[in-house]
C-alpha cells in the first residue's frame, strides 16, 4: 500500500488524532454550568451554517435551557412533539414547583425524555461532535452535563431492485446508502446469534462507519483478524464509498484483477457470510465488499442457485465461454488472418481475403482500431443519458460499422469479430472482472499482432501465471480449481445439485465445514442456519 | 497475509509437477528417435524407456522419502561429505542449465521451421526463455499450481490428435510388435529415458510436499500418465504413418497435427493450433529445469530466496541456447547430453542412495524443522 | 519494505524495457490478403527447346546442368482476392466463369523449387502454399519420377498431408485452367471430384500424405489416381496410377479400383457391375454396399502364399429384362454365385497385372513383414528385394457374395 503509506507519512504527526484544528483546540474543555458559554462555544465553530438551530426555551417553564440542532438532519416534527413538549410541560406525576435544580437531570432522563437514545455529556468537542453527527443536544443553565438525543434522520431512498445485479429469480433488494437499512436487511434473513457485526470508523474526517460482518463458527478466526488488520492500517480523511476500502485492503495493486467483490444484494452477502467469507459495509454506500474472493464468484450469479441445476449449468457454461470469448477472439482472429490463414477451410479463406482486399491497414491495426472505438463507444453510452443512449449505441454499431465496411475502412469480418467480442465481454455478471478481461485483450492483440497465435499463447500464460500466483486474503486466487478441491468442483464449471453440495468448499478454511444434514445430523446445524429459507438462501455457494 | 506452512504440496500436484515437466518438446520428434532404435517395436521401446526413467525416479523418491526435509544439494552432503556432494550439485546445476537451453532451443527451432519462418530464432529463445525466468519468481507453492493448472493442457490435445488419426490408422504398421531388426535397442531405450530427466524435480519437490511418505505414490501416478502418453504418441504416429515413413520425419507428432482436421472442418489442419497448444507444455518444462537449477543453485550456497537467480541465469542460459549451428548438430546434442545426463539422474542418486544404505544415514525429521527456511 | 514494494514493479519494468528491442518486429506478419494463395500446383515436362524461356534466377544460364529427369513446367492456380465474394450468392457476377476467381500462371525450372523461385520472381505477393490442395503431375513426369516432386512438397511445413496428389493423361496445365461449373473455385472441384469419391466407396482414400507413407513402407508401394480433362472442363477419375519407388510404372481401368478396393474390404463401398448370368443374354446390375476382406498368409515352397478371402455385400439394383424374375432365392443363388466367379477371375488379374511391374500397391508385403517377419527378416529385408519377389508371390482369392435387398420392386 505506497499510497496510504506515503499519505501517513507527510500528514500524520499533527493531525491524526483529530481532524479539526478548532475542535483539537477545545479538547478537554468542559460544560460549565453556563448556558451562555455553551451556546458561544457551539456558536462560535458552528453557529456559521444556515441549518444549524438555536432554540431556546424554559424545561418545565422553569429552568432556561436551549437545544441545538441541524435542522436538515432531523425530523423536525418529532423534535416538536417528543422532544421540546416533554421539556416543556412537567409530567403529570411531578409536582413543578417542588423540582430542584439538583434533581433536574434525574427528572428529565427518567420522567420526561420519550427517546430512547438519549445520553449525558459533558465534554464541548463531543458535544460538537454529536450535532455533527445529527443528534440533537439539549443544555440547561446549571446542570454540568448536556443531553445528547439521537434524532438522527436523514432522507434515504427507498429500498429499490438492485440495478446492476438484475435477476429473473430471486429476491429483489438491494442495499441502499445507510448502513443501518443495509445491516437489517442482512439481519432479517440470517437470524442468528452467530452473526457478528462489528464497526469501526474510518476517515479522519469524514468519520464513515463501517462494519465487518461473519458468522462465528464458520469463519475463520483468522480471517476475521487479518481483515480487521488490514482495515485499521487505513488512514485516510475520507471514506465516500466501498471502493475506497477495497483499493487499500487487496493484496496487489498492479493486478487488472479485482480481489475483492463487491455486490448490492443483501441476500448475496448471507450466502457469503454462511460460506465462510467477511462482509465489509460501508455508511454511505450501497455496495458491499466480500473477502476472500475468488475468479469463479466473478461468473456466477445468485440465480445459478436459485434456478435448477442442469438449466443453470448450461447458462453458466455459456458464460464462461463468453468469458473466455472475450478475451481471446480478436487476437485469435488476427493471429488466423495475418499468420495461419491455412487454418481455416480454403473456401473461406480466400473469401476472408476478398474481403479484406481494399483495407489499408494490417489486421492487427484494424483490430485495434476498431476495439478502441468500441470501448470509446461503450463509454459514450454510459455517460450519455438512459433516453439518448440507446440512440446512439444504434447509430454507432448500425450505421458506423456498415459504414466503416462500406468505406473499405475495415473488413466486414472484423466488425463481426469484434462486435461478438463485445457482447462476450457484456455476458459476464461482474463488472470489475469484464472490464480487466477486456483491458486484458489490448496487449494479447499486440502479441497476436508480433507472434501469431505462439504470441497469444504466450500472453495466456503470462496472465494465468499471473492469476496463479495472486491470492486474496492468503486464499488463491484460482481456488477450488487449483489448488484442487473436490468440494469446490462441483460449484465451478458447472452448477451441481444443491444435495451433492454437503460440504463448504474447504479453500476459506472454515471452522464448521458441514453444510447439509441429513435428518440425523438436523439439530446439529439447526442453530447454525436458521435462517428464514433454507431452501434458497443456506446452500447458496458462492456469489 | 496469513502465515501459511512451507509444506503445501499435495500428492496430485506432484503428480501433475512430474507429468508436466516430463511432457515436453521431446514429444515432436520421439516417434523418430523410437522408430530409428526399433522399427515396429517403437511403442515397446518407448514402455522399455519408461522403465528405466522410472528406475532413475524411484531412486530419487526413495531418497527424498528417507531426507524428507532436504533437497538432494543438501543431504548429499550428509552422505558423502561436503565437497564430494557440492561437486555432485555443480553437476546437477550445470546439466540442469544445459538441459533448460537445449529445450528452449529445441522449440525455437521447431518454430521457425514451421510457424514463424522469418522470425529470428534467437527471439523466439529468448522469449521462452525469459517467460520461464518471470514464472520461476515464484514460491514453489506456486510452482506447483502452475503444474497442476497446466495439467490439461498437456493431456487433453494429444488424446484429441490421437483420436483424430486413428481413422488413419492401420494396426498392421504397428506389428510385429516385437521388431524385426533390434540393433539399435540399447541406445534408443536411453534416449527415450533421457526424454524422462525432467522428472528429477522431485528431489526438488519432496521437502515441500504435505505428506514426504507419499512422493513414491505420485511418482508412479506422474511417470504411469507422461510415459502412456509417450506410448500412446509413438503408437498413434507410426500406426498412421509407418515405421519407414516416420524415419522421413524430422517432427513426426507434428506432422500427425498437420495430417489430422477437426470434424466439420472448423480447423482444417491442426498444426498450427497443436503447437500453439503445446507452448504450455514447452513452457512447464522449460519451467520445470529452470527452477530445477535456480533452486539447486540457491540450496548450494544456503540462501532462502531463488528468486534473485532467476535473471543472472538468463544470459548464460541463452548463450548456451545459441551454440550449436544447425539443427542436425542440436539433435546430436540432444542425443548425447541426454545419455550422460542418465549418469547423473539415474547413476548420482543410485550413488547416494547405496552409500546412505551402507552407512546408515537418514534424515532427523526434527533436526529439519529447525532448518525450514532452507527446506 | 517500501522499498521492497516498489522493486519488483520496476524490475520487472526493466525486464520488459530490455525484452520490448527485441520484441518489436512483426517478421512473419503477413496479411492474408497480401499472399499469392496457392490452390493448385500442375507440373509437366518441358517441350523440347524450353530451355531458353527460363530466367536466369537461381542461377547462371547453362551453368547447372539440366537434371536426369529434364526440366519442369510448374503451372500454378493463385486464388485472387475480391473475386470471390465473401457470403453466399452476393455478387451473381462471379457465378458465370469460375476461371475468372483464379489466375493461372506457368514457369520453368530445372527442380521444383527452382520454377517456383523463378515464378516468385514474376509475382508480387509471397507464394503461400497452406492452402494448397491439388498438385497434378502429368503422366511423363510421374514415369521420370517423383522423387524430386516429393522431397518438395514434405519438406516444405505449409503442405498439407491432406492435399491430392493426382496423375493426369496429358498435359497436367490443362487441369488447373480447367473452370468447372459446379464450385467457385476449380481446384475445390477437383478435389472434391475425389473426396466425393471416396465417400460414395468409389476410390480408396489416397491423400498425398497417405500416398507418401506406402511409397515408404518397404513391403508397398504407392498409388495415386489417375485422371483426365473432359469435354465440359471436367475430370474423369481413369484408374490408378501404380508406382515401383518413385517412379509410375501403370494404369488401371477405373473398375479395377473396384479391384483394389475390394482385396482391401475398404467401406463404404459403392461401385455397380453387371452380372451376366450363365448360360443366358440376361444381365443384372448389381451395387455393393460392404466389402470385406481377410488375407491368410502361408509360406510355401520359400515362396508366400497368399489367400485372400472377399466379401461383398451386394444390393440388386437394375435388370434389363422383364422376363427375369428375381423373386426366388434359386435366381439369386445364381446372381451370387455368377459374381463370385466373375469377381476372382477380375481380382486375380489385378493382382496379376500390378505383380507383372513389381508394384505392390496392396501392401502385401506389408502383412508379410508384420505377420510373418521370421520370414521377412531373412529373406527379403529391403524394398528391393519385395519388389522382385512380389512377382513370384502366389495369390488365391475367395469371393463370397451376399445379395441382400432387391430394392422396391417385387420381382
Amino acid at each position: 500500500m505506497p499510497f496510504s503509506k506515503g499519505f501517513k507519512k507527510s500528514g500524520s504527526k499533527k493531525t491524526i488524532k483529530a481532524p479539526s484544528q478548532k475542535l483539537a483546540a477545545h479538547e478537554d474543555v468542559k460544560i460549565n454550568g453556563s448556558l451562555e458559554q455553551s451556546i458561544n462555544f457551539v456558536q462560535d465553530l458552528l453557529g456559521t451554517n444556515v441549518d444549524m438551530v438555536i432554540r431556546r426555551f424554559q424545561v418545565f417553564g422553569k429552568f432556561p435551557a436551549a437545544m441545538l440542532y441541524f435542522c436538515n438532519m432531523v425530523n423536525q416534527t418529532s423534535i416538536h412533539s417528543d422532544l421540546l413538549k416533554p421539556l416543556m410541560y412537567t409530567p403529570p406525576q411531578i409536582d413543578r414547583d417542588s423540582i430542584e435544580l439538583d434533581q433536574l437531570k434525574n427528572i428529565i432522563i427518567n420522567d420526561a425524555l420519550y427517546y430512547t437514545g438519549s445520553m449525558l455529556e459533558s465534554n464541548l468537542t463531543a458535544l460538537v461532535e454529536s450535532i455533527l453527527r445529527g443528534c440533537t443536544v439539549v443544555v440547561v443553565e446549571g446542570i454540568g452535563d448536556a443531553f445528547i438525543i439521537e434524532t438522527r434522520s436523514i432522507e434515504k431512498r427507498s429500498i429499490d431492485q438492485p440495478a446492476t445485479e438484475q435477476v429473473i429469480r430471486g429476491p429483489r433488494e438491494g442495499f441502499i446508502e445507510p448502513i443501518g437499512t443495509n445491516i437489517a436487511l442482512i439481519r432479517y434473513r440470517l437470524q442468528s446469534a452467530d452473526l457478528h457485526i462489528e464497526s469501526t470508523e474510518i476517515g479522519r474526517r469524514t468519520k464513515s462507519k463501517v462494519a465487518v460482518c461473519y458468522v462465528e463458527g464458520i469463519t475463520n478466526p483468522k480471517l476475521v483478524e487479518e481483515v480487521n488488520k488490514r482495515l485499521s492500517k487505513i488512514d485516510i480523511d475520507g471514506v465516500t464509498d466501498s471502493g475506497y476500502l477495497e483499493q487499500f485492503i487487496e493484496d496487489n495493486h498492479l493486478s487488472p484483477f479485482p480481489q475483492v467483490q463487491y455486490t448490492e444484494r443483501p441476500d448475496k452477502i448471507v450466502a457469503n457470510l454462511l460460506e465462510g467469507r467477511v462482509a465489509i459495509l460501508v455508511d454511505g454506500s450501497p455496495l458491499a465488499l466480500v473477502v476472500p474472493t475468488v475468479f469463479s464468484q466473478f461468473y456466477q450469479t445468485v440465480e445459478d442457485y436459485t434456478e435448477r441445476f442442469l438449466l443453470m449449468s448450461a447458462i453458466r457454461l455459456a458464460r464462461l465461454l463468453a468469458l473466455m470469448f472475450s478475451l481471446v477472439f480478436p487476437a485469435i482472429y488476427v493471429s488466423i488472418i495475418s499468420f495461419n490463414p491455412e487454418l481455416i477451410p480454403t473456401e473461406f479463406a480466400v473469401a476472408v481475403a476478398g474481403g479484406r482486399a481494399g483495407v489499408p491497414f494490417p489486421a492487427v491495426v484494424e483490430v485495434l482500431i476498431i476495439e478502441t472505438s468500441m470501448e470509446v463507444l461503450r463509454e459514450a453510452t454510459i455517460r450519455l443519458p438512459q433516453q439518448v443512449g440507446g440512440a446512439l449505441s444504434i447509430v454507432g454499431v448500425l450505421v458506423v460499422g456498415q459504414a466503416a465496411v462500406a468505406a473499405g475502412f475495415a473488413s466486414p469480418i472484423t466488425v463481426v469479430a469484434i462486435a461478438l467480442t463485445t457482447i462476450g465481454s457484456f455476458a459476464t455478471p461482474a463488472y470489475n472482472a469484464a472490464l480487466a478481461l477486456r483491458l486484458l485483450r489490448f496487449p494479447l492483440i499486440i502479441m497476436a499482432g508480433i507472434f501469431g497465435l505462439y504470441g497469444v499463447m504466450i500472453g495466456l500464460i503470462l496472465i494465468a501465471n499471473h492469476l496463479l500466483s495472486l491470492k486474496s486474503f492468503g486464499v488463491p486466487y484460482l481456488s477450488p480449481l487449483i489448488p484442487g478441491d473436490f468440494q469446490g468442483y462441483k460449484d465451478l464449471i458447472i452448477r451441481g445439485p444443491l444435495s451433492w453440495m454437503t460440504q463448504r468448499p474447504s479453500f476459506l478454511r472454515q471452522i464448521d465445514r458441514v453444510k447439509l444434514g441429513d435428518a440425523g445430523t438436523k439439530d446439529n446445524k439447526g442453530h447454525e442456519e436458521p435462517a428464514p429459507r433454507p431452501a434458497t438462501n443456506n446452500k447458496m455457494e458462492e456469489s | 497475509m496469513k502465515e501459511e506452512s512451507t509444506r503445501q504440496i499435495t500428492v496430485i500436484q506432484t503428480a501433475a509437477i512430474l507429468v508436466s515437466t516430463i511432457i515436453g518438446v521431446g514429444v515432436l520428434p520421439l516417434p523418430l528417435f523410437a522408430v530409428r532404435a526399433a522399427d515396429s517395436a517403437a511403442p515397446l521401446i518407448t514402455l522399455l524407456g519408461m522403465v528405466v526413467a522410472f528406475i532413475g525416479l524411484a531412486l530419487v523418491t526413495i531418497l527424498g522419502k528417507r531426507f524428507s526435509d532436504k533437497t538432494i544439494i543438501l543431504y548429499s552432503e550428509d552422505i558423502i561429505g561436503k565437497w564430494p556432494a557440492r561437486l555432485g550439485s555443480v553437476a546437477i546445476i550445470a546439466f540442469f542449465a544445459i538441459l533448460t537451453s537445449l529445450t528452449a532451443r529445441e522449440f525455437g527451432e521447431v518454430v521457425v521451421t514451421s510457424v514463424l519462418k522469418q522470425t529470428p530464432v534467437e527471439v523466439t529463445v529468448i522469449v521462452m526463455l525469459l517467460l520461464a525466468a518471470i514464472s520461476t519468481r515464484n514460491t514453489i507453492t506456486t510452482f506447483a499450481y502452475i503444474h497442476n493448472f497446466y495439467f490439461p493442457l498437456l493431456i487433453v490435445p494429444v488424446i484429441l490428435i490421437v483420436a483424430l488419426s486413428l481413422k488413419n490408422a492401420e494396426v498392421i504398421n504397428l506389428q510385429p510388435i516385437w521388431g524385426s531388426e533390434l540393433q539399435g535397442i540399447l541406445k534408443g531405450t536411453l534416449t527415450i529415458a533421457a526424454l524422462f530427466q525432467g522428472s528429477f524435480i522431485l528431489s526438488m519437490v519432496i521437502p515441500s510436499m504435505r505428506n514426504p511418505q507419499k512422493a513414491m505414490k505420485a511418482s508412479v501416478w506422474g511417470i504411469i500418465i507422461a510415459g502412456g502418453q509417450y506410448v500412446v504418441i509413438v503408437a498413434a504416429a507410426v500406426s498412421v504413418f509407418g515405421a519407414e515413413e516416420i524415419k522421413n520425419l524430422l517432427w513426426p507428432t507434428l506432422e500427425l497435427a498437420k495430417a489430422t482436421s477437426l470434424p466439420a472442418n472448423i480447423l482444417e489442419r491442426l498444426d498450427a493450433a497443436f503447437l500453439a497448444v503445446w507452448v504450455t507444455a514447452v513452457f512447464t518444462t522449460l519451467l520445470s529445469s529452470y527452477f530445477l537449477t535456480i533452486y539447486a543453485i540457491s540450496h548450494l550456497f544456503r540462501l532462502s530466496d531463488h528468486k534473485m537467480f532467476s535473471f543472472f541465469l538468463l544470459p548464460l542460459v541463452f548463450v548456451m541456447a545459441m551454440l550449436p549451428t544447425n539443427i542436425v548438430q542440436m539433435y546430436d546434442i540432444i542425443e548425447n547430453v541426454g545419455r550422460i545426463g542418465l549418469f547423473i539422474t539415474i547413476g548420482y542418486p543410485g550413488l547416494l542412495l547405496m552409500i546412505s544404505i551402507i552407512r546408515k544415514k537418514r534424515g532427523n525429521r526434527n533436526e529439519g524443522k529447525s532448518m525450514d527456511e532452507t527446506g | 519494505m517500501k522499498a521492497n514494494q516498489w522493486m519488483r514493479p520496476v524490475k520487472l519494468l526493466c525486464v520488459m524495457l530490455i525484452a520490448i528491442p527485441l520484441l518489436t518486429g512483426c517478421w512473419d506478419r503477413l496479411e492474408i490478403e497480401e499472399r499469392a494463395v496457392v490452390l493448385g500446383v500442375s507440373i509437366d515436362v518441358v517441350r523440347e527447346g524450353a530451355e531458353e524461356e527460363e530466367s536466369e534466377i537461381t542461377h547462371t544460364q547453362g551453368s547447372v546442368p539440366a537434371p536426369r529427369t529434364g526440366l519442369v513446367k510448374v503451372g500454378v492456380q493463385i486464388a485472387l482476392p475480391g473475386r470471390i465474394p465473401l457470403g453466399p450468392g452476393e455478387g451473381g457476377g462471379s457465378q458465370g466463369d469460375s476461371s475468372k476467381t483464379v489466375w493461372v500462371i506457368d514457369v520453368v525450372g530445372h527442380s521444383i523449387d527452382d520454377a517456383f523461385m523463378n515464378l516468385q520472381q514474376q509475382i508480387s505477393s509471397r507464394l503461400f502454399f497452406g492452402h494448397l490442395r491439388v498438385i497434378v503431375v502429368s503422366e511423363e513426369v510421374a514415369r521420370k519420377g517423383l522423387e524430386n516432386v516429393n522431397d518438395y512438397f514434405r519438406r516444405n511445413s505449409e503442405v498439407r498431408r491432406m492435399a491430392w496428389m493426382m496423375i493426369s493423361k496429358g498435359d497436367a496445365l490443362s487441369l488447373m485452367k480447367a473452370a468447372p461449373k459446379l464450385e467457385r473455385i476449380p481446384t475445390l472441384y477437383l478435389m472434391s471430384t475425389l473426396d466425393e469419391g471416396i465417400r460414395m466407396g468409389k476410390f480408396p482414400k489416397d491423400y498425398i500424405g497417405i500416398y507418401w507413407s506406402n511409397s515408404s513402407k518397404k513391403g508397398q508401394e504407392g498409388f495415386l489416381p489417375f485422371v483426365e480433362r473432359k469435354q465440359e472442363q471436367n475430370v474423369e477419375v481413369m484408374g490408378l496410377a501404380y508406382f515401383k519407388g518413385d517412379r509410375m510404372v501403370g494404369t488401371t481401368k477405373p473398375l479395377e479400383i473396384a479391384g483394389y478396393l475390394g482385396i482391401k474390404g475398404v467401406n463404404p463401398a459403392g461401385y455397380r457391375v453387371f452380372i451376366n448370368l450363365e448360360g443366358t443374354r440376361e444381365t443384372v446390375m448389381t451395387y455393393v454396399t460392404q466389402r470385406r476382406s481377410i488375407i491368410d498368409i502361408q509360406i510355401k515352397d520359400g515362396r508366400p502364399y497368399f489367400k485372400i478371402g472377399v466379401n461383398l455385400e451386394v444390393n440388386l439394383e437394375e435388370k434389363m429384362n422383364e422376363a427375369l424374375f428375381v423373386d426366388n432365392t434359386e435366381i439369386i443363388k445364381a446372381i451370387e454365385r455368377q459374381q463370385e466367379q466373375a469377381g476372382e477371375k477380375f481380382y486375380l488379374n489385378i493382382i496379376e497385372k500390378t505383380q507383372e511391374k513389381g508394384s505392390d500397391i496392396f501392401g502385401f508385403g506389408e502383412q508379410l513383414r508384420a505377420r510373418r517377419p521370421g520370414y521377412w527378416s531373412s529373406k527379403i529385408k529391403t524394398k528391393e528385394n519385395w519388389q522382385r519377389l512380389y512377382k513370384d508371390a502366389a495369390f488365391e482369392v475367395k469371393v463370397t457374395v451376399n445379395v441382400r435387398r432387391i430394392g422396391m420392386k417385387a420381382r
